[in-house]
């Protein structure tokens, strides 16, 4: 395919995100809506620059908080969904239990991590780790019990071992499955941070945020907001790009691509 | 000629509600060594079931299986199996899928490579070893997993409907295509089929099964010459087979 071919058919995913802020910009100026209210994208730009090494320290600190809690999580949750898949009592005695905690909203436990842990990094990571671990535990053991029959009976029949038959077969079955909820969990991630770090925090974006708003300086507020949300994608997109690298032959990953 | 497998008064009853379902059974059943028998039923006669039995994939409610004089007891291993589906994984391509044998068996793939090459060219794969089976027609999938079925050299060879998902031109050449390759292979073959011209083009001995419970209702030998072309299933003798089993399912009401 020719380049300029291939510009036109990505013209409107490269497009729409300037045109959107042009005419943002001039909406605000139009109706000369307050800065307290929605500051122009020109304001938000020029904070994001003016403040940059304390955004870009916060970041560390609160993409620290993320990558941490998100990779806790795909650590734990992986082997106990494999647990859980292939033991009866784990399933009838961990499972519910993991769902209980679940249906607990777990931002009702960031005061009381401050209680226990103080303001710094542990209350956070757990934070983190719980909006993570549930997503990640049901696709898994979604992922580690849903093999067809027939291929289990023909793994049977070569006498494979457990654990050749887990490498060779049940852990390349379950991949699909698994990146699911990590893809769920990456999600949540950014998330979990934030409200943690707004809740009881010394440092961190979400704490960042919150003495923006105090003070009304919106524009502020959104150069954080816009800094989270790169965050975000940049933690999803890494989780996705593992995906393409690690299952090429997916069906998911066969289509080609509608957007972009 | 020695026997592959015997079969002494098995019977299988699966637990339901209301009432327990009998599959089959009981019944017995010889398959000698190096022959192709093909067992052929209405759905729901129980002949998957025996044939998963015989694999030791499935126990039994009564009776004896021996596969080569040893009593079944749990999977053997000594075997081939084909489904109806061809059960490959999307992630290996079509040389991986038939060497997935030999990573679940711990043998090193060099030793079995050479082998599943050939057999891959004797069903007109050669060219296809790197495709994904995603990449492939429903045929060549069901021909990968022949290859994949043979390439550890089993003694015997368990295939439940194998054509039975497609179409009816590609079973047309699968079926000469397995011919050939039992002819090549010299293996023990049991081939469970609804397909009444499919058993007898390719069977030494067609085992007729009835509606549940299932019982042999007959047992009909096959003396038509090797290989089974098109000219030889032309013949009178052919249809002549074909004909007095479909009026024995037409007597049970079945076709």
């Amino acid at each position: 395919m020719a380049w300029s071919e291939r510009l036109r058919r990505r013209a409107p995913g490269l497009l729409w995100a300037p045109g959107f802020l042009v005419l943002w910009e001039a909406i605000v100026r139009l109706l000369e809506v307050p800065l307290y209210i929605v500051p122009p994208p020109s304001a938000v730009l020029w904070q994001l620059w003016r403040n940059l090494p304390r955004i870009a320290h916060y970041t560390l600190v609160t993409g620290g908080e993320t990558l941490g809690g998100f990779l806790i999580a795909v650590a734990a949750g992986v082997p106990l969904a494999l647990a859980v898949a292939f033991s009866p009592f784990l399933r009838q005695t961990f499972y519910p239990a993991a769902v209980t905690l679940e249906m607990v909203p777990k931002i009702a436990f960031a005061p009381l991590f401050v209680t226990w842990f103080g303001f710094g990094y542990l209350p956070k990571l757990i934070i983190v780790f719980l909006v993570c671990f549930f997503p990640i535990l049901l696709n898994g053991i979604l992922a580690f019990s849903s093999l067809p029959l027939e291929l289990r009976r023909l793994c049977a029949s070569t006498g494979a071992t457990a654990l050749r038959m887990f490498w060779h077969v049940r852990l390349p079955a379950a991949l699909p499955q698994l990146f699911v909820g990590f893809k769920g969990a990456a999600v949540n991630a950014t998330v979990g941070a934030t409200i943690a770090e707004w809740i009881g925090g010394d440092a961190g974006l979400g704490y960042y945020i919150q003495i923006a708003t105090g003070d009304l300086r919106m524009d502020l507020a959104f150069a954080i907001i816009m800094v989270l949300a790169l965050l975000g994608l940049a933690l999803f997109g890494a989780v996705a790009l593992v995906e393409r690298l690690l299952l090429p032959w997916h069906v998911s990953q066969r289509l080609p691509p509608t957007t972009a | 000629m020695s026997v592959a497998v015997e079969v002494r008064g098995a019977a299988k009853t699966f637990p339901a509600s209301p009432a327990p379902v009998h599959a089959f059974g009981p019944l017995d059943l010889d398959v000698a060594a190096g022959s192709f028998v093909a067992i052929v039923g209405p759905s729901g006669c129980g002949k998957s079931t025996l044939l998963l039995m015989i694999a030791g994939l499935l126990d039994g409610s009564a009776g004896e299986i021996r596969v080569g004089g040893r009593p079944v007891r749990g999977p053997l291993t000594e075997i081939g199996i084909v489904f109806q589906s061809h059960v490959l994984v999307d992630w290996r391509d079509v040389l991986g899928n038939v060497l997935l044998q030999a990573d679940l068996r711990g043998i090193p793939r060099a030793a079995l490579e050479p082998r599943a090459r050939e057999l891959l060219r004797s069903v007109g794969l050669d060219g296809f070893a790197t495709r994904r089976p995603y990449e492939l027609s429903g045929g060549m999938q069901q021909r990968t997993a022949f290859c994949r079925a043979l390439v550890h050299d089993p003694p015997l060879v368990l295939m439940d409907e194998p054509l039975g998902a497609l179409d009816a031109m590609t079973r047309e050449q699968l079926r000469s295509d397995l011919e050939r390759l039992w002819m090549r292979t010299g293996k023990t073959v049991i081939l469970v089929t609804h397909g009444i011209e499919e058993a007898v083009q390719l069977a030494d001995r067609v085992v007729v099964i009835s509606p549940r419970p299932g019982r042999i209702v007959r047992e009909i030998e096959v003396p038509l010459p090797r290989p089974r072309t098109l000219e030889v299933c032309e013949q009178a003798e052919f249809h002549a087979l074909v004909g007095e089993i479909r009026r024995l399912f037409a007597s049970y009401g079945v076709v």
